[in-house]
């Protein structure tokens, strides 16, 4: 059964005091490249949706307006 | 089976489908992901050589292995598109690019931490770490041929060319490179081989974070997949209609 | 050519009567355009002696990295006449004239290949022992040196080809073609340099000649192809 290796927080954020940065650098990283490459297609999407949605009220408001004119 | 096929080549198909898979992945990744990361991080007893460094294998390993199935997913979907000009084979070639492109940069970076304890020095012209650089040039190559394509079948075509060609150099790249370092100084000083006589607490939290990593992997293709998808088929009448229903954003 | 074609699909012309004549107009147009046969030369002797500038005039240093200093600049010099390849043929329409013609396009690509490295390649090859001379290889390496350029520069013609024919179709192509290109063309580089440094070292070199002549194998028979979709692609 494995076993805890820290005992205390302050112990488990040194990391064994040599490489600290070297560890949570990399885990960090780590942790942007998960972020990123969820967040950016959610975005992306987002985007997407907004634009097609003006492109759609865009649109409507065209057509409402030429037939205004035709019935004027 | 050909319907069944064609079916699959339905973008709308896959997007509708997807909409199934997704939960399930996300609770799959979230699980796998914060055993292996609690495992990894707290209870991996210390490697009599590396230290506590050793759980920088547990980003790394996952992260290069799968950025080496990239290349392949993408000439295989190539294939596909070339072969049976199935429509959402290009798609999903266009999205494995950038994601073989981040997962290659994060193997890269991590490595050369990693390579900092180690080797002693950020940057080492080690045979691993060399070709997944070339890997890394490739893929940028892909993206910038794509982006620099107007027509879009014109560029499905000519990114399935170079993803059948990138993935037949990929091998000989590899092999060139490993026996151009090999013979210079030994590989055991620099072997990175993580699977090398561990005992199960070791490996079992790495195989763990491969799986959580390769789920994530998946979940991040489906998205970018999802997103070609509606902005290809934009002016088709199901896209308008789920554009319609979605709230104001 | 010119030779009318007779009725249905099939033509008087053989297969390799194809090919001499493509073979034969690209040398032509290339001996007619002296530019073209003297740029590649003239770039490369630029770029190695633009190497002792950079590193040192000393002779053991430049004797270290002459090997692959020399096989960097064939590399470069190689890279900078492949836009002739394809481009002036896509742009006078030649190109898809060739596309049309009834004869198999992997030999017609090929000549064209051979052609390329006739020009560009060939006389990288017969010059590169004065280059090394000038930056001090060991005299023992000089045959390493002629005879792994002489099997590598074909298959960079070889795997540029496909570059040129994916971006021929492209307004503006900057350095794409040299961002797909490169990393193709490393496993080259690598074997090619690391046989002339291993002999200088005395070692045996024969496995990297038989990795070399595996490699231009497999670019003869696999890179024509792939250029030939490429161009069908790129011209429509």
């Amino acid at each position: 059964m494995p076993s805890l290796q820290f005992s205390s927080l302050a112990e488990f954020l040194q990391m064994g005091g040599v490489y600290t940065f070297h560890i949570w650098a990399v885990y960090l990283l780590f942790a942007i490249f998960i972020g990123y490459n969820l967040m950016q297609p959610r975005m992306a999407r987002r985007h997407f949706i907004r634009e097609q949605k003006r492109r759609a009220s865009r649109d409507a408001e065209l057509a409402s307006k030429s037939r205004e004119n035709i019935n004027s | 089976m050909w319907l069944w096929f064609s079916k699959l080549g339905s973008p709308r198909w896959f997007y509708e489908l997807s909409n199934k898979w997704l939960p399930w992945l996300y609770v799959a990744m979230m699980v796998l992901m914060s055993v292996g990361l609690l495992w990894a991080l707290l209870f991996v007893p210390e490697d009599y050589q590396q230290g506590q460094t050793i759980r920088i294998m547990y980003v790394h390993v996952p992260v290069a292995s799968i950025s080496l199935a990239c290349f392949p997913l993408m000439a295989v979907a190539g294939t596909i598109t070339l072969v049976w000009k199935m429509k959402l084979a290009d798609m999903v070639a266009k999205s494995v690019a950038p994601i073989g492109a981040w997962f290659t940069g994060l193997a890269l970076a991590s490595g050369a931490i990693w390579g900092d304890q180690i080797w002693g020095t950020w940057w080492a012209w080690d045979a691993r770490l060399t070709s997944l650089l070339i890997q890394f040039f490739l893929f940028i190559g892909v993206i910038a041929l794509r982006s620099a394509i107007e027509s879009q079948d014109a560029a499905a075509k000519a990114c399935a060319i170079l993803a059948i060609v990138g993935a037949i150099n990929v091998p000989i790249i590899k092999y060139s490179v490993e026996w151009w370092n090999t013979l210079h100084q030994p590989a055991s000083d620099f072997s990175m081989d993580p699977v090398a006589p561990n005992p199960p607490e070791v490996w079992v939290p790495l195989l763990i974070m491969i799986s959580a990593v390769y789920v994530f992997f998946v979940i991040a293709l489906i998205l970018r997949t999802r997103n070609e998808i509606l902005q290809r088929e934009r002016r088709s009448q199901w896209v308008i209609d789920l554009v319609s229903r979605e709230k104001s954003v | 050519m010119n030779k009318p074609l007779s009725d249905g699909a099939g033509s008087d012309i053989s297969t390799w009567q194809a090919f001499c004549a493509t073979l034969k107009r690209d040398l032509v147009i290339a001996f007619k355009r002296k530019n073209d046969l003297l740029n590649p030369i003239m770039f490369f002797l630029i770029v190695v002696s633009l190497f002792p500038l950079g590193i040192s005039p000393d002779p053991v240093e430049l004797s270290k990295v002459s090997a692959g200093v020399v096989w960097v600049s064939a590399l470069l010099a190689s890279m900078l006449s492949l836009d002739n390849l394809y481009r002036a043929d896509y742009e006078d329409g030649s190109l898809e004239q060739l596309l049309l013609s009834p004869q198999p396009l992997y030999f017609l690509v090929l000549a064209k290949n051979i052609a390329h490295w006739l020009i560009s390649g060939l006389p990288v090859v017969v010059l590169s022992p004065l280059l090394a001379y000038m930056l001090y290889l060991p005299s023992e390496a000089y045959w390493t040196l002629v005879l792994t350029l002489m099997i590598g520069t074909p298959v960079l013609s070889l795997f540029g080809s496909i570059g040129v024919a994916l971006t021929v179709g492209l307004g503006s192509r900057g350095l794409i073609l040299a961002v797909i290109v490169l990393p193709l063309s490393t496993p080259v580089l690598i074997i090619g340099a690391k046989a002339v440094t291993d002999v200088m070292f005395g070692l045996p070199v024969g496995s990297h000649f038989a990795l070399l002549g595996a490699i231009l194998a497999l670019a003869l028979t696999m890179a024509p192809l792939a250029s030939a979709a490429a161009l069908r692609i790129s011209v429509n």
